[in-house]
């Protein structure tokens, strides 16, 4: 049966077989790469970027830059792209029409049909993609590194990652994510985008609009979901550790904030980009290849700092049309909480505007950082505890990204050997 | 008049029975369904100046528009400064001192 994602095309895995790995490989140039790369070509082999096959060539590159669409027309917003110095080139004597074999950690990962090796302007790319030139945004930080060239090509995964707990349940390829969905007989599921530990805040997204995409159907029995989706990736100090991201999120459910048939904990490996409206596009993208048929957006979705107006990622989605994109967004506002209505409660529905107290993440953290307990109206018990657990279990003591647990942590993939 | 930002210092056990002790319990507000809390206004200056001397700190610019994550020793100080002057406006002589 033909599982069809974003672009209306078909997922379709590219993984080598088991059988004829070895032989394939063999005689191949050996090409290491970085995390990031490995990471994308994990994305691209099992569909999560279909239809792309994988590194973009300069055609496309330029139309996602400047159309922010592939050059057959689907909506793509973030170029996805394969970098190496021109050193690099000459040194392993690649040419256009060759086969390499990209390694990861000394493991092969994927062979790499190299159609055309190019050159772009970084800033103009940075410029269209951002919006910005700006070296302090992170995403033109990470443009201005890449290497003199690009190389497009089709990536074919040699052989399928094992994936380290404690994350081994959670990433969820698109087709795996399909049969999860029917499995649990949902009509319809939200994605909630995440990078963070959950606040109630976090948890009233995820609720609003699981409501908001539940809409006409009936309700004798649950048919809708949400599919928390947490981004791991690149991390930086001070970011809440994986581990504690993904585990916090899982137990909003195994505590009971959420029923079994109503909710499910996943994983996407990809290095944010802060894109903003942009990213919200990828995201879209990388969910409606999850199967997943709605999407909420809060608040400067995928933001940093003050480069993006807060709802311009909502604004975004006016450009396209319901045959462009193969997911809805649910656009949403805030929650905060109202001492008068006493509750954590809607930007769009509270009127006690002069008496709101907003609450985020990061004050979260300074409220325990000066040792007291958030109340369970803001942060659940059973979150604040496990953060605590994770710290001692993976993150060396700390709950939040430090110079040893980057140097020592757990790898959350690694590449088999053959 | 100009527009501050504060430094939220949470009153925690210790730190509430100081201000009872100095007669000073009812300078808390509470906030976020009883939490007890001092916010000490900052300026723009100091806000920047504060950003500037330790780094780890954030000004939540998208949520809250406060200064958040100064380590717990640098909140100590500030609020012992607090009890010790009787009011919440000591930014001023905490950046000097």
């Amino acid at each position: 049966m033909s599982e069809i994602g974003h672009g209306g095309k078909q997922i379709v895995e590219r993984i080598l077989d088991p059988k004829s790995a070895k032989e394939k490989i063999q005689s191949l140039k050996k090409i290491p790469v970085r995390e990031q790369m490995a990471v994308e070509v994990i994305d691209l082999a099992y569909g999560f970027f279909s239809p792309l096959q994988g590194f973009m060539g300069k055609a496309d590159v330029d139309s996602v830059c400047k159309k922010m669409r592939l050059k057959d027309g689907t909506v793509w917003s973030i170029p996805i792209v394969f970098d190496l110095s021109d050193k690099e080139i000459a040194e392993y004597g690649i040419k256009e029409g060759d086969k390499v074999l990209l390694t990861y950690k000394d493991s092969p990962a994927a062979i790499f049909e190299v159609e055309e090796i190019y050159s772009y302007n970084k800033q103009e790319m940075a410029k269209d993609v951002y919006g910005t030139n700006d070296e302090k945004h992170p995403g033109v930080k990470l443009t201005y590194q890449t290497k003199d060239k690009f190389l497009g090509g089709k990536i074919t995964m040699v052989s399928k990652p094992v994936i380290n707990p404690p994350f081994t349940p959670f990433l969820i390829t698109p087709l795996e994510m399909r049969k999860k969905i029917k499995e649990k007989g949902w009509v319809r599921s939200v994605a909630h985008q995440t990078r963070n530990v959950p606040h109630t805040g976090h948890e009233w997204l995820m609720k609003g609009s699981w409501l908001s995409a539940y809409g006409e159907l009936p309700v004798e029995k649950m048919i809708v979901g949400v599919v928390v989706n947490a981004i791991i990736g690149e991390k930086r100090p001070g970011d809440y550790i994986d581990e504690a991201i993904v585990l916090t999120h899982d137990v909003l459910r195994k505590a009971g904030y959420f029923r079994e048939d109503v909710h499910l904990t996943s994983i996407s490996l990809w290095d944010m980009r802060y894109a903003g409206p942009r990213e919200a596009v990828f995201h879209a993208a990388l969910r409606a290849n999850l199967g997943i048929s709605h999407h909420m957006f809060g608040r400067d979705h995928a933001g940093v700092g003050t480069y993006y107006d807060p709802y311009d990622a909502h604004r975004i989605f006016d450009k396209f049309s319901e045959k462009d994109l193969n997911i809805k967004p649910v656009r949403v506002l805030e929650w905060w909480y109202c001492p008068v209505c006493a509750e954590v409660t809607y930007m769009g529905l509270c009127n006690h505007k002069d008496k709101i107290q907003n609450f985020s993440g990061t004050l979260i953290r300074s409220i325990i950082q000066d040792g007291v307990k958030p109340p369970r109206l803001i942060f659940r018990p059973e979150v604040f505890d496990l953060i605590e657990e994770c710290a001692q279990k993976y993150g060396m003591g700390s709950a939040y990204v430090t110079k040893e647990y980057l140097a020592n942590r757990n790898p959350v993939f690694t590449f088999p050997k053959l | 008049m100009a527009e501050t930002f504060p430094i939220n210092v949470w009153i925690n056990e210790e730190r509430y029975q100081k201000l009872q002790e100095a007669g000073l319990a009812q300078m808390a507000q509470e906030m976020l369904a009883g939490l007890k809390v001092l916010r000490v206004p900052t300026t723009a200056e100091q806000r920047d100046e504060i950003l500037k001397k330790y780094p780890m700190a954030k000004y939540d610019s998208a949520t809250t528009k406060s200064i958040e994550l100064l380590p717990r020793k640098v909140k100590d100080q500030i609020f012992d400064l607090i009890v010790q002057k009787k009011t919440i406006n000591v930014m001023g002589e905490f950046l000097k001192s």
